[in-house]
């Protein structure tokens, strides 16, 4: 068939209309959603700085550490007062800061016990002052194997109670806390703010040219506590005798690298860089394979429906409820009009007249062609299927004997 | 926006750099950044030069009507107005069953100038198919990444119902002018109409000699006669519920419209009026007073836009639409489904008031595959089918029982043998002169 085309024949003039958003409009479109993103991002942000700046951010006594448990406070008072802070992590920097000073004082909080007993005698012999703040164990069994643990002092008041200057001065500290003890006939050894038999809250050892101190509650010195009792006169007594002052706390870098090197030492350095370029071109390839090629188009499509869809159900209630009989029953039923209509009987014989012309016409008796179109009550699966083979029997015999035989053929 | 394949590869290709030369993590890094840095200059600098894909003019030329299974091609022109060459993939989104196949036809558009994209639509359905945005993809120089953008640019096609049973109607035809009176007849009997006087020539038969003719004329003069023509056929599908059920994969509707269009074509050429109406709960389609050509492409165009709507069908107006479309005698056709009793109940109700007047033929299309269910017994589940099937049966056999002692016809058949089926009928009726 030919039909008529829609002439091309006078083009529009104008360029086609775009469905698609210019970047402007796009931006416009999206401007909410910006503005709303940076501004979540920025409020994010601002609290993460201000939660960090209040927080308990930081390690304990950390001389930056404006935190409760640092002790920034104690050192720009120290700084104020002329002492030459210098912080070390690693025991390497510590000696190299010890070398460079005259005759600094070393103040060592080793709070997860990181030195090995031959690193706390070095970090012992790097100065001639050195006062340890919470000593643990190991720091008492090298540096100073009489001293032992107190427990926390029942004592309600804390005074100094010795000849160590410092303490003298500072007089009082707040009372609680753990103590250290020391043996009573140790000539080297001073205790300072006793609480009951011998524990104390500061243990002082005087050798020929060292003066090791022990406080057995490091926690005084925080920014939280160094205000209350003589905490402050304490702390500035002992670290500023000197005019420097070596602020160690040691670190990760300080345990000894043992075993075999890990993953990560043999690994390349161009790895890391490769595997972020693979994920570059992922991504690259996502958009390059996933942009869509204009919007979708939509069509109505019309239903499914099979015809025969209502009769496999049925099919499948009468499996599904073993229903032999009424299955039978359809059978029989569509197998008599067939029957009928072969035998030369109207749709609307009787039942009796069917059986007796296809008996006559089959030559089998009617009691059996009944048995097989009426009586027969199949009870079990296999029974169904005899009978459905015997009515179909019974039908191609009908129409064998029915249909007249082709002329000429005398051989069948 | 988007990039192409060629961005990804040299994006990938920087593993190479980064493994020669970034001996430690710091310039394995860096190189990485400055090999990412400069891809993407590259990329954004071919995006400034691409050309812009909305500067572009279309127009289409499609023929208007199709036949389902036949091929056209639509034509697609775009103009470059912009100042730039585009190098493009064009994207015609035609509707997927229109069968355009692949869409996408790289094109290279220099400024000012006009190309043509071609793409063979083979529709898969019946009905309207659309078009209605084109998406433009502009390379840039060094096909990197690339502009998008989708443009406007509408346009349809009607595709029209096959009439595959137009290979039924010659020899129909043939059997018509047998009955017809090319050559009149002298035998008078029902089906027949007067037609003329003319002069008594030897081998007439004497019994259709008019005397009283004779007497005026002086000669002796016979009566011929004809087939009764000018008769009305009104063909009614019901296009309800129970039209969207596929048989051998072909919706009813389908089927009933190959029927009545093969009806159509004979009885026009016999002489016969026909009226077209497609009906559920309203009018979804009608064709009334055409005549021959005409007639049959207003069908099909009719025809192309009804779908199978999912709701019963109001028979109880039925009657009301026929005596719309005619109020004579005529031969009405209703072209459904009769399948179970209580389906079929509204059918019969309203079958007593048609039959009254008219002639009435009730058509429906039977499924194949139950016939072959009854004969299939192999197993306990084939039986089971077998027995649902001959159930089935039986319930098309009753109401169809039903239909007859309503005074209708019954005619059913596979949808291959329905069109034919019916119009054999017509042939039929119209031979025994009960038009």
């Amino acid at each position: 068939m030919n039909f008529l085309r829609t002439a091309a024949a006078s083009p529009p003039a104008e360029d086609a209309v775009s469905s698609t958003p210019t970047l402007r409009e796009a931006g416009r479109r999206a401007r909410y959603w910006l503005i709303a993103g940076i501004g979540a991002l920025l409020v994010a942000v601002v609290g993460t700085v201000l939660a960090a700046g209040g927080g308990t951010g930081g390690k304990p006594l950390e001389a930056d550490s404006a935190a409760p448990a640092g002790a920034r406070a104690l050192v720009e008072v120290l700084r104020r007062q002329g002492v030459d802070v210098t912080t070390a992590d690693t025991l390497a920097e510590a000696r190299r800061l010890a070398g460079a000073a005259a005759d600094p004082t070393v103040f060592f909080f080793d709070e997860s016990g990181y030195l090995t007993d031959d690193q706390l005698s070095a970090m012992s012999a790097l100065a001639s002052r050195t006062v340890v703040a919470s000593p643990d164990f190991l720091i008492l069994q090298t540096l100073t194997p009489s001293v032992g643990f107190g427990g926390v002092s029942p004592a309600t008041v804390s005074r100094a109670a010795c000849t160590v200057e410092a303490a003298v001065k500072a007089d009082k500290l707040s009372p609680g806390g753990p103590t250290l003890t020391i043996p009573a006939d140790d000539a080297e050894l001073t205790g300072c703010f006793p609480s009951g038999e011998n524990a104390f809250a500061l243990v002082g050892r005087v050798t020929a040219d060292r003066t090791l101190t022990l406080i057995a509650d490091g926690t005084l010195f925080s920014n939280e506590r160094i205000g209350q009792a003589g905490h402050a006169a304490l702390a500035l007594n002992l670290l500023g005798a000197d005019d420097e002052l070596i602020w160690y706390l040691p670190t990760i870098a300080d345990v000894p690298g043992t075993g075999s090197p890990s993953l990560g030492e043999l690994t390349p350095g161009w790895v890391t860089p490769t595997l972020i370029l693979l994920v570059l071109v992922a991504l690259a390839a996502a958009v390059w394979r996933g942009r869509r090629f204009g919007p979708l188009v939509v069509e109505n499509l019309p239903v499914t429906v099979r015809a025969s869809e209502t009769m496999e159900g049925r099919a499948r209630l009468y499996a599904r409820s073993n229903a032999r009989l009424r299955a039978l029953d359809a059978l029989r039923v569509g197998a008599v009009q067939r029957l009928a209509g072969q035998v030369g009987l109207s749709r609307l014989a009787s039942l009796d007249d069917v059986i007796a012309m296809v008996a006559a016409v089959t030559d089998r008796s009617p009691a059996d062609v009944r048995a097989v179109l009426v009586d027969a009550v199949p009870t079990k699966d296999s029974e169904l299927v005899g009978l459905s083979d015997r009515i179909q029997e019974l039908e191609r015999a009908t129409a064998r004997a029915t249909t007249p035989l082709p002329p000429g053929r005398m051989d069948s | 926006m988007t990039l192409t394949g060629r961005f990804v590869a040299l994006l990938a290709l920087g593993a190479l750099p980064i493994v020669l030369l970034g001996s430690t993590p710091g310039t394995a890094a860096t190189v990485l950044g400055l090999w990412v840095l400069a891809l993407l200059g590259l990329g954004i600098l071919d995006l400034i030069l691409a050309g812009s894909p909305r500067k572009m003019i279309l127009s289409r030329s499609l023929p208007s009507r199709v036949r389902l299974g036949e091929s056209v091609t639509s034509d697609l022109y775009l103009t470059n107005t912009g100042a730039r060459r585009l190098t493009t993939v064009v994207r015609d989104a035609w509707q997927p069953s229109a069968g355009a196949g692949n869409n996408r036809t790289p094109l290279v558009l220099p400024p000012g100038e006009r190309r043509l994209v071609s793409l063979t639509l083979t529709p898969l359905r019946r009905g309207e198919r659309r078009v209605d945005q084109v998406t433009v993809r502009s390379f840039g120089p060094l096909g990197l990444w690339a502009r998008q953008a989708t443009l406007q640019a509408p346009g349809q096609i009607r595709v029209l119902p096959p009439f595959n049973a137009r290979k039924h109607l010659p020899s129909r035809i043939t059997r018509l002018k047998e009955l017809d009176g090319r050559t009149s007849l002298l035998v008078r009997g029902q089906g027949t109409e007067f037609d003329s006087l003319r002069e008594y020539v030897r081998g007439d038969d004497v019994r259709s000699i008019d005397w009283r003719a004779t007497a005026r004329h002086g000669d002796t003069m016979v009566r011929t006669w004809r087939p009764e023509r000018d008769r009305r056929v009104v063909i009614l599908i019901d296009s309800g519920r129970t039209s969207a059920a596929r048989i051998d994969d072909e919706p009813r509707l389908d089927t009933a419209f190959e029927a009545s269009l093969l009806l159509a074509a004979l009885a026009s050429k016999a002489g016969d009026h026909v009226d077209f109406v497609a009906y559920d709960r309203r009018v979804r389609g009608r064709v009334q007073g055409a005549q021959g050509a005409e007639l049959l492409s207003r069908m099909v165009d009719a025809m192309a836009l009804i779908e199978p709507e999912l709701i019963e069908t109001d028979w109880s107006a039925v009657a009301g639409q026929v005596r719309t479309v005619t109020s004579h005698r005529a031969l009405v056709v209703l072209i459904t489904s009769i399948d179970a009793a209580g389906a079929s109940s509204a059918l019969l109700s309203v079958l007593p008031q048609l039959t009254r007047r008219h002639t009435v033929i009730v058509a429906s299309v039977t499924d194949p595959t139950t016939l072959e269910a009854t004969r299939t017994r192999g197993n306990r589940e084939e039986i089971y089918r077998a027995a649902s099937a001959e159930r089935a049966l039986l319930d098309v056999a009753r109401v169809s029982a039903a239909i007859r002692r309503q005074g209708a016809d019954v005619v059913t058949g596979s949808p291959a043998d329905l069109p034919p089926a019916l119009a054999d009928r017509y042939i039929a009726l119209k031979a025994a002169g009960r038009l």
